[in-house]
């Protein structure tokens, strides 16, 4: 059974966008999959009914066979987003209390409470500036900040919304390195992005978006050729014709 | 970011961080309410005692001065309005006894608002939240949880707003509005944007606390009572004695 579930999802904005047309998706547990688009093409839409943010106007989203619109609490516990923008995710007044915002909602008790911060804190390299004002962090720290305070609510799958935007080149690699750790221990991760480059090379799925529509899914090899016909640029190692190679070694 | 508004929590372990919440509002309102009848002994040593504060939370008076500026603005205003009339033939004059008693209301108002501040920069936006629900618990027809949310929000979104209205006033003067000379095209060019910011990133931040399964319903912070908050409140009541004092 599919982790999460699309089923002919559609979603018109309140000025008439159409934000999703038809969209039916499926990813299995375990999955990196990477779904690609040009600004405006509905991948945020789209991680933003799987989390129950927004509602379908037709069709049907579920995580792990429940419908998100029914029950979209017992869906966020199993799906955590990081949002493209990591200030706007930002609610403690310190690190630690961002880390703790999810799982104090999920009244754990006190000692469970910090176990999972320092836990989560640990995974993404923050431990020792629990005291530390977040908005103080630099651009990949935030990032960082953000995956911290979605692991410490243990979810199953992770989405992301463009994890790599507004980063230098050492916090891209710091972002891309802890992505991949998550994945090798055991997490769904759906990523959105417009720059293929950073992530195509480790992804076993790439999903590519256009109007509103899924326009290809298949393995990155067989569906990277057709990028650039949907206003995504093809990672550099493709165009000069080598095939899909990793970012960084 | 280093620039960040001073308005907001400040990590650190002065005398007040280590406060009950609910004693630091206790002495917010109480000398807050005392304040109102307060004379000189009084304003002085509050401020007195305010500045030492500030001192030791680590907070620096000047950056707070600076974001504070437009409420100082304001008290000027309050000041000109109190002290200066008009008299026949519309020249404007000022009497030393409506000076004082306008310095006086200014001070006190500055006073409250100083207060204010040191709360919400020694004080995580979570025990606020807390130590209101605590004392709405009794008051009946309240929802309690509700009412300490809305306030902890607005805690939390006033540091963005100002660091938004910042971020747009320099933008603003990037581009030569200061040539604008009339005052209200200036303000509307000012505040629309500021309100569509405003309001975006409410919608943001609601977004990611729902993401993150925010419920009324959550593990809320211990509140622990303790000999330092007993000795505050002893040392606040002999401050607020002192409104007798002639």
């Amino acid at each position: 059974m599919p982790i999460i579930e699309t089923v002919h999802l559609c979603h018109r904005y309140a000025d008439g966008t159409q934000g999703l047309n038809d969209v039916s998706l499926s990813f299995s547990q375990g999955e990196l999959a990477v779904i690609a688009g040009a600004n405006g093409s509905g991948k945020t839409t789209l991680l933003k009914h799987i989390i129950g943010l927004l509602v379908p106007q037709s069709g049907l989203v579920t995580v792990g066979g429940q419908s998100v619109q029914k029950d979209p609490m017992a869906a966020r516990q199993q799906v955590g987003m990081v949002f493209q923008d990591a200030d706007s995710q930002i609610i403690g007044d310190t690190v630690y209390d961002d880390t703790a915002f999810g799982p104090e909602n999920l009244a754990l008790d006190r000692a469970q409470i910090d176990r999972r911060v320092n836990r989560a804190l640990a995974a993404v390299g923050l431990s020792g500036l629990e005291d530390k004002k977040p908005h103080h962090l630099s651009g990949g720290e935030k990032r960082r900040l953000a995956i911290a305070g979605v692991l410490a609510m243990a979810p199953r799958v992770l989405l992301m919304d463009e994890p790599f935007s507004n980063l230098d080149f050492p916090a891209t690699c710091r972002v891309l390195e802890q992505i991949l750790d998550l994945h090798q221990n055991g997490h769904t991760i759906i990523i959105t992005t417009h720059d293929l480059e950073k992530i195509v090379a480790h992804a076993q799925r790439l999903v590519i978006m256009a109007k509103g529509r899924v326009v290809r899914d298949g393995i990155p090899a067989a569906v990277i050729r057709a990028v650039d016909r949907y206003g995504i640029r093809p990672p550099c190692s493709v165009q000069l014709g080598r095939g899909i190679r990793p970012w960084v070694s | 970011m280093g620039e960040l508004s001073a308005i907001g929590f400040s990590p650190g372990r002065s005398p007040l961080h280590r406060l009950d919440p609910r004693t630091k509002q206790a002495l917010l309102m109480g000398l807050s309410l005392v304040s109102f009848w307060g004379g000189l002994p009084f304003l002085l040593l509050a401020s007195a005692t305010m500045v030492a504060l500030f001192h030791a939370a680590g907070l620096r008076l000047g950056q707070v001065l600076r974001e504070t500026r437009y409420f100082l603005f304001f008290l000027g205003l309050v000041f000109a309005i109190r002290t200066v009339t008009l008299s026949h033939g519309w020249i404007p004059s000022v009497s030393g006894g409506s000076a004082g008693e306008a310095l006086t209301i200014c001070w006190r108002l500055l006073l409250m608002v100083g207060m204010g501040l040191l709360l919400m920069a020694t004080t995580r936006t979570a025990d606020i939240r807390a130590a209101l629900a605590w004392y709405l618990k009794p008051v009946p027809f309240v929802d309690q949880t509700m009412a300490a949310t809305m306030v902890g929000l607005l805690v939390r979104l006033l540091p963005l707003i100002l660091l938004q209205a910042s971020e747009l006033s320099d933008a603003l003067r990037a581009r030569g509005i200061q040539r604008r000379k009339n005052p209200l095209v200036r303000l509307e060019r000012f505040t629309m944007p500021l309100f569509r910011r405003v309001f975006l990133s409410a919608d943001e931040l609601v977004a990611a606390m729902q993401a993150r399964c925010y419920s009324n319903h959550r593990t809320t912070p211990d509140l622990a009572f303790t000999w330092r908050d007993g000795l505050a409140l002893g040392v606040g009541t002999l401050l607020g004695l002192t409104v007798l004092l002639p």
